[in-house]
């Protein structure tokens, strides 16, 4: 397609970054629900694809479509802010074929060849057998080039042009985001060590670089989006900063309850979990008051019109917030303290809360930031809703929601018969599993599931068509 | 071991519902809270309205003194736990101070 619209190669790139997440976002849902189909029927595509293979896919490409989204939104985002052109343009383009060829080529090895030899071969060109970051060995020496080369352009770009508040703290974040992913590339044979490392990646990219990042999203998004005045935006993103650094880092310690840590894990983890949800909740105010003050001062004018120029992004952004304020903050403090997850850990009440987690802190305003790059590549002044985009933010929305729900079910059934009646026992973990309210809630999730997946169809379809479609103001 | 130095008893298998729902309360209450206030400030609603929102911090508080009591959890936890009850109370009276010091170098 022509982009005809777009002058600024950074943002050209961008479009780039957002199509193949896009399509990995695909390749996760389909896979997840193999995975959730395999709950249901077992013997299904036994010895093709099994449940190991589904899941460690899944939950991949879900990391990888997130990472090249937040590549892509920096380089849409990066002219916008500095005022110039992204340095190193052309690196940048080089990196973005080096990644995506390196991660067709994981993904099909993951799916042709699944497992390998028990030695160090398997580790270097199949897959590390960690979760969430089992990439080969020389596929996580690609990534760190890859990102170092990003971060490259990011410094590059923010040194020569305006810096502002936004590329300042998306400087300082990305420094820590690539950092930290050089803890999950060794292992040690001491489980509870190998453990301790693996949750710098895990949690506290999740639970504080990455949450960082989306508050600069959701910083540039309200300035592009309604207006909102750069100050305020700004100072609130400080605030966020600090509150999300402040609990997010320690807060870490709920994962170290019970990996064989020293104990004083318990207090530093209670403590820090206990404060998680306040900047969730900061987060969620701010981009409501800021939206209502910017309609309230343009109906105090006498005007009746809206001040969003992108409806389906501001949509994705708003349940982002909402998202972010519910998976994250409302489904994590439900057992996030060490007294009530010594029985819910490693239930479906995991499972339950980090769907929607990630789902509501990263998936919505990624898609949001896809709308825009749809708004710019297109020349549309002021983007509405066509009736894919609502079909796509209903389904996806509410189907994320429902096996949510459903596997809240599932986890409450699992841990009161598996761990409180049971006492954490071999047969308890089968009566668990047996129950007919878990049975009921796997089925739920993948129904679910497959509203969730066409609701993607739908959103592609509308990516791919709105920016043709006669309702927006250009 | 565990139980010994985490909790003062083992939670009751009829408990864990009203931990989860209470718990669930807390944030809900506590986004009441905050927004309610919010919104008191920014003109939206009331002066009067204003005692809602401390109704909710209250509300807030005591679902999370319930969370913790069913837990039975131990001392330091009961700490951690008013430190975010007194946290979320004064969130939004710092970042309303914090706004309204910016809207003044901004727009005055």
């Amino acid at each position: 397609m022509a982009n005809s619209y777009l002058t600024s190669e950074s943002k050209r790139l961008a479009t780039w970054y957002f199509t193949f997440a896009a399509i990995i976002f695909g390749a996760q849902l389909l896979f997840g629900l193999v995975a959730a189909t395999q709950y249901v029927m077992p013997s299904f595509l036994f010895e093709v694809v099994d449940f190991s293979v589904a899941r460690m896919i899944h939950i991949n490409a879900l990391i990888v479509w997130m990472v090249f989204a937040m590549f892509g939104s920096v380089y849409w985002l990066l002219p916008d802010e500095t005022g110039i052109e992204t340095v190193g343009i052309g690196l940048g383009k080089l990196l973005f074929w080096a990644f995506a060829a390196a991660i067709v080529v994981v993904v099909l090895v993951y799916l042709f060849i699944q497992v390998g030899p028990a030695d160090e071969t398997s580790i270097w060109f199949i897959h590390e057998g960690r979760e969430y970051i089992e990439a080969p060995r020389w596929a996580d020496f690609a990534i760190v080039v890859v990102v170092l080369g990003f971060i490259s352009n990011l410094y590059l770009t923010g040194m020569k042009g305006n810096r502002s508040g936004i590329v300042t703290v998306l400087m300082a974040d990305m420094i820590a985001f690539a950092g930290i992913y050089l803890a999950g590339m060794f292992f040690t044979d001491n489980v509870s060590v190998d453990q301790f490392w693996w949750w710098w990646v895990i949690h506290l990219w999740v639970e504080a670089t990455w949450e960082v990042f989306v508050g600069s999203l959701a910083a540039y998004g309200l300035i592009t989006m309604i207006g909102a005045h750069r100050k305020v935006v700004e100072m609130w993103l400080w605030i966020e900063v600090a509150m999300l650094f402040g609990s997010g880092i320690l807060g870490m310690g709920h994962h170290y309850f019970w990996i064989g840590t020293p104990e004083y894990w318990w207090e530093i983890g209670a403590l820090f979990s206990a404060l998680e949800p306040l900047p969730l909740v900061a987060m969620f105010i701010h981009v409501l008051y800021d939206w209502g003050k910017m309609q309230g001062e343009e109906d105090a004018k006498g005007k009746e019109h809206s001040v969003i120029t992108n409806k389906p992004a501001f949509t994705w952004f708003i349940l982002n917030a909402f998202g972010n304020f519910l998976g994250a903050g409302i489904w994590g403090f439900f057992h996030t303290l060490p007294q009530v997850n010594l029985y819910t850990h490693g239930t479906q009440f995991t499972s339950a809360h980090g769907h929607l987690a990630f789902f509501g802190a990263y998936a919505t305003i990624l898609i949001g930031m896809m709308y825009l790059g749809v708004q710019g590549k297109n020349g549309i002044k002021v983007m509405n809703h066509t009736k894919s985009s609502i079909w796509a933010t209903c389904m996806i929305f509410g189907g994320v929601l429902g096996m949510t729900m459903a596997l809240t079910v599932a986890g409450y059934a699992d841990f009161i018969i598996s761990r409180a009646q049971w006492g954490a026992t071999w047969e308890g973990y089968f009566a668990g599993q047996g129950g007919i309210w878990y049975a009921q809630g796997m089925g739920w999730r993948l129904i679910m599931g497959v509203i969730t997946f066409t609701g993607f169809l739908f959103l592609v379809k509308d990516l791919l068509s709105t920016g043709k479609a006669a309702n927006h103001v250009r | 071991m565990v139980g010994g130095i985490l909790m003062t008893q083992d939670i009751h298998v009829d408990d864990f519902l009203t931990i989860f729902v209470s718990s669930t309360l807390v944030l809900v209450f506590g986004g009441f809270y905050v927004g309610i206030y919010t919104a008191v400030k920014v003109k939206l609603l009331k002066k009067w309205a204003m005692s809602i929102s401390y109704l909710f911090w209250m509300l807030c508080a005591y679902c999370m003194y319930l969370m913790g009591s069913l837990m039975h959890v131990n001392d330091f936890t009961v700490k951690a736990l008013v430190v975010a009850a007194i946290g979320l109370f004064l969130l939004p009276h710092a970042v309303y101070y914090m706004q309204d010091r910016v809207h003044e170098e901004n727009e005055h």
